[in-house]
């Protein structure tokens, strides 16, 4: 969407009331005194930007206003309407921010009250994005979600009244021993829920998380490779006549106004500043990020520092292999034409006979400079990325 | 500490060493006697002194023989030099532990209090008989809670047959005893015969390669004298060097004027590698040559062969030169260059034995920092063409075709194991299971049997000490000699990956055992070949019939379906980290095969 590119911004609320077993991401439980504590280090690292709204270490900051701003964590829908209230009035007037920014919110069914909702609303919110996870008890109690079915609805039926114009929702997939047929009950209930979009995330087992530890045991095994193959394709093909075609690998909307317009900065290296522990930023060809940890993102706003945890400087061949692992990942395939450095016709040269190798097996099609995954490429996007050589991007040492 | 620059009386030197069996205390009492003669300052010290690479001190095992000279003054008021000649403590260099029997007049028999009498201290006891040393018993580690003497005295008797009651009682770790050792070499150990004034003939019994020097020959003066200056004739090789430097072994070496008859020590002859030498020839003058050289001569010849390669085709310029340093101190060595479809360039070595093979690894490894894939081991078959022609043959890749093959015949052994009994029935049926012939026990004493049994080697290399120490939860003690080659029905198993032979997992194999070890090799390639876009067949086979075959699906799926949200970078690493695995990977009919793969196909599995 061309009246979207400006940059965007993420803001990580660490807070769950439960933490989910198979969860690697910066959270943590706690009571309402760590809320406070966060909102005021948050709006210390907000005031710690400069002028530009971006960090000091940004050189050539971008000139162009905020157009996304994505609460995620975390739950952020724990915050307190005031809470909300105060961040968006600190981004608003230290940060260039477009008056029609695109506001997103991630939310705990439970917490979308027709109450909330409508506040959230009214603040400006456009998009709200429920974490459901799924319409089974079993699958619901095996993830160590808090809510049930019937709340996860009631949340999804409050969020279209108040007016979204996005209402988004979570599933998971690739549960052990989850048949297609059970997966597809889950998508039917999920499509008469009648949101806009769906993003539906294959359950990954991470080392250090709960899970990982009962899969270390031999307690727990992640689905066999077919049977993931199976449940992919299946979410593709049955969402698509549903009226859901999918965008990328995870995510499904109901037309293309309903895209994630944050989430596609990120896969077309975009700017973007991200708050909050463990929030990552990119921007002029460098990438840094925050502390997981909320008292390591802490300490430093308390010593009046931006909590940096560390940065990489993308190099050319750093920067084309994301291009072309992120762009895969989507219908839209990858343009050779744009890809950053101006290589790709060299890049498309050196790997005709892979290309052609991959059209013959029906795995992806051309479209002049444009290579585009078929749903058979799409299922195996890694491979796709690694199989190219990016040589020519190599320099030679004189 | 005093120069000795002259000549010991041939009445004040012993020659000895100390024979026993594997962990029975020999390092610990070679580094107490060093000690107590002063050979070394304590603040020098270090436990195993004598085993100077790392590998030895780890597995306080001696791989490498090292000499070193002790003097030291007895309760009787003389001065003694006491060349203590160690001897490797395992089975693959036997036959450098017959060069240092050879330069001794006697011996300490160590018997580890609590143990008793183990395969090797009978092995090595027949073979001090051979060369006619003179053996003192010594009951080793009597401090232990567990020792008993009494019974270790029983052993010595009836299955030794040296007297029990001659035995010197010691503990090396608590430095209990030393002194009635080192009396002991001195008053029961025989001086040396021998003429100075003879024609020279002394033994070369071990080399060291010193960097600055060239190689330092060690040896056993029999008759005559050494001395700088002279010219050399090395009677076998028949090639002719001058003296540089002559002296003793005191840890460091210390120059003296002279070598003469019954004396032990280094030669130094400006020579550049330890291949213009051979362990066991005979030195003699130049001018007036003895007559014959002295016996002990045997060419050391490998019985072990596997191909070495570099993981990384980059690193074969390192290790060719690993290997020709390597090979600098290891005269048995064989290496010569091989190459495979599968893995490039590498070579083809011969070894002693597997621990030998180990070891080379081991030392490429730490020495060398060498990441390296072995093939599986082989020995060498003795192949009769249908022409008549007589072939030797120990690498796969060069197995005849077949039809050409008239008859082949293979190395055997004599295994000989000792064990509590209780553990005959489980190591008779390994033994039967490695196509074991004449298999026989006796008991040694009560609760304690030797078996012997007739085993092909190639059997011996494929698991057999994996599987031996787990069928007698470790009690079991292996021990071999060659013995002869005999008749066998052999094929070559080829490996094949959709279709195409992975080279360097072809072996030859005994036809029984032909379809038991393709199927494992399928099995192990199926567990660590990940899946890939298309199917892969992997079958053993015998020429054009397959014999064992398992198949990899192709995957359909490799993507993770998760939210990275902004941390992309981690997700990039992860790609590259596979774009790099997967540069390393060998790739066979268009099949990725990781390093992985052949190791687990290659390694056995106690070493995985």
């Amino acid at each position: 969407m061309s009246e979207f590119d400006g940059p965007g911004l993420y803001i990580h609320v660490p807070f769950c009331t439960h933490i989910c077993p198979y969860c690697d991401f910066s959270v943590l439980t706690g009571d309402r005194s760590w809320q406070t504590r966060y909102l005021r280090h948050l709006l210390l690292e907000i005031e710690l930007l400069t002028d530009s709204g971006w960090p000091e270490q940004v050189r050539e900051p971008p000139s162009e206003a905020f157009d996304t701003i994505y609460f995620g964590g975390g739950t952020p829908s724990m915050l307190q309407p005031g809470h909300l209230e105060s961040i968006l009035e600190a981004v608003r007037a230290k940060m260039h921010v477009r008056k029609d920014a695109w506001l997103f919110l991630e939310a705990n069914p439970e917490d979308v009250t027709l109450k909330a909702a409508t506040t959230w609303r009214q603040m400006g919110f456009r998009t709200i994005s429920l974490g459901v996870q799924s319409f089974a008890e079993d699958n619901l109690a095996f993830l160590g979600r808090q809510h049930s079915p019937r709340a996860a609805r009631r949340g999804l039926d409050n969020a279209l009244a108040a007016g979204f114009d996005t209402v988004a929702m979570d599933l998971i997939y690739g549960i052990p021993d989850q048949s297609p047929r059970a997966w597809q009950n889950d998508l039917d209930e999920a499509l008469a829920a009648g949101p806009h979009h769906l993003s539906c995330y294959q359950l990954t087992v991470h080392p250090r998380t709960p899970f990982g530890f009962r899969q270390l045991r031999g307690e727990l095994m992640e689905m066999d490779n077919d049977d993931q193959a199976e449940l992919f394709m299946l979410t593709h093909r049955h969402l698509a006549v549903g009226g859901m075609p999918g965008y990328e690998i995870s995510n499904f909307a109901a037309g293309p106004q309903h895209r994630s317009l944050h989430n596609q900065k990120y896969w077309s290296h975009s700017p973007y500043l991200g708050l909050g522990p463990s929030a990552h930023s990119f921007a002029g060809g460098r990438r840094w990020w925050n502390p997981r940890k909320i008292k390591a993102w802490m300490a430093p706003l308390d010593a009046g520092r931006p909590p940096l945890d560390s940065a990489e400087e993308l190099g050319l061949e750093s920067l084309v292999l994301e291009s072309l692992m992120l762009g895969l990942r989507t219908y839209a395939g990858v343009d050779f034409d744009n890809l950053p450095g101006g290589l790709g016709p060299t890049l498309w040269r050196d790997n005709r006979a892979t290309i052609d190798e991959l059209v013959k097996r029906g795995l992806a099609t051309v479209d002049r400079s444009r290579l585009r995954p078929t749903l058979g490429g799409l299922a195996i996007a890694d491979t796709v990325a690694r199989s190219l050589d990016l040589g020519c991007l190599r320099k030679e040492p004189p | 500490m005093v120069a000795h620059r002259g000549t010991p009386s041939v009445e004040s030197i012993r020659n000895f060493c100390i024979i026993a069996h594997i962990d029975h205390g020999k390092s610990t009492l070679a580094d107490r006697l060093i000690q107590s003669c002063g050979a070394v300052e304590d603040r020098e010290f270090r436990d195993q002194i004598l085993d100077s690479m790392d590998i030895e001190r780890e597995r306080g095992i001696t791989i490498k023989s090292n000499t070193v000279t002790l003097l030291y003054e007895a309760q009787d008021g003389n001065r003694y030099t006491l060349n203590l000649i160690d001897t490797p403590g395992h089975v693959d260099f036997s036959h450098e532990v017959r060069r240092s029997l050879m330069s001794c007049e006697g011996a300490l028999l160590l018997v580890d209090a609590s143990q008793g009498v183990e395969a090797q201290t009978v092995a090595n006891l027949y073979l001090a008989l051979e060369y006619d040393l003179e053996l003192v018993p010594v009951i080793n580690k009597i401090d232990l809670p567990s020792a008993d003497i009494e019974r270790a005295r029983e052993e010595i008797s009836e299955d030794l047959g040296l007297d029990p009651y001659e035995a010197v009682l010691c503990s090396a770790k608590q430095g209990i005893g030393i002194e009635d050792v080192l009396e002991a070499v001195v008053h029961k150990l025989p001086p040396p015969i021998g003429d100075p004034e003879a024609k020279l003939q002394a033994l070369i019994f071990d080399a060291q390669y010193d960097p600055y020097r060239g190689v330092v020959m060690i040896c056993r003066v029999k008759d005559g004298r050494l001395r700088p200056g002279q010219r050399i004739r090395l009677m076998h090789s028949d090639k002719e060097f001058e003296v540089e430097e002559v002296g003793q072994l005191q840890l460091r070496r210390v120059e003296t004027d002279e070598l003469s008859a019954g004396s032990v020590g280094y030669v130094i002859a400006g020579i550049k590698t330890v291949r213009d030498i051979a362990i066991g020839d005979t030195i003699t003058e130049a001018r007036s040559p003895a007559e014959e050289p002295l016996p002990g001569y045997k060419e050391a010849k490998p019985v072990v062969f596997s191909s070495i390669y570099p993981m990384s085709t980059d690193d074969y310029e390192d290790l060719t030169t690993a290997l020709d340093k390597l090979a600098l101190n290891d005269a048995a060595l064989t290496y010569e260059k091989d190459s495979s479809v599968a893995l490039g360039f590498g070579f083809r070595c011969g070894f002693l034995g597997l621990l030998h093979l180990d070891v080379v690894q081991e030392r490429l490894k730490r020495e060398y920092g060498l990441s390296l894939i072995l093939s599986a081991p082989s020995v060498r078959y003795e192949i009769t063409l249908q022409s008549g022609e007589q072939i030797a043959v120990d690498n796969p890749t060069l197995y005849p075709d077949p039809s050409q093959i008239q008859s082949a015949t293979e190395p055997y052994i004599k295994a000989s194991i000792m064990m509590p009994e209780r553990y005959i029935g489980v190591v008779m049926e390994l033994c039967r299971e490695k196509r074991g012939l004449n298999t026989t026990f006796n008991y040694l004493s009560v609760g304690r049997v030797e078996l012997t049994s007739e085993l092909p080697l190639a059997e011996v290399l494929f698991d057999f000490y994996d599987k031996l120490k787990t069928v007698t939860q470790g009690y079991g003690s292996f021990d071999y000699e060659m013995l002869d080659y005999r008749p066998t029905d052999l094929v070559k198993v080829d490996i094949l990956v959709n279709g195409e032979p992975v080279d360097a997992l072809s072996q030859l194999v005994h036809r029984d055992m032909s379809r038991a070890r393709a199927v494992r090799y399928c099995e192990r390639l199926e567990e660590t070949i990940p899946r890939q876009q298309f199917k892969i067949a992997i079958q053993g086979a015998i020429g054009g019939q397959i014999i064992a075959r398992s198949t990899i699906n192709a995957y359909r799926k490799d993507v993770t379906a998760k939210c990275y949200g902004g941390d992309i970078t981690r997700k990039r690493k992860l790609l590259e980290k596979q774009r790099e695995g997967k540069k390393r990977m060998k790739v066979v009919g268009a099949v990725e095969i990781p390093q992985a793969a052949f190791m687990a196909v290659l390694t056995s599995d106690s070493q995985k």
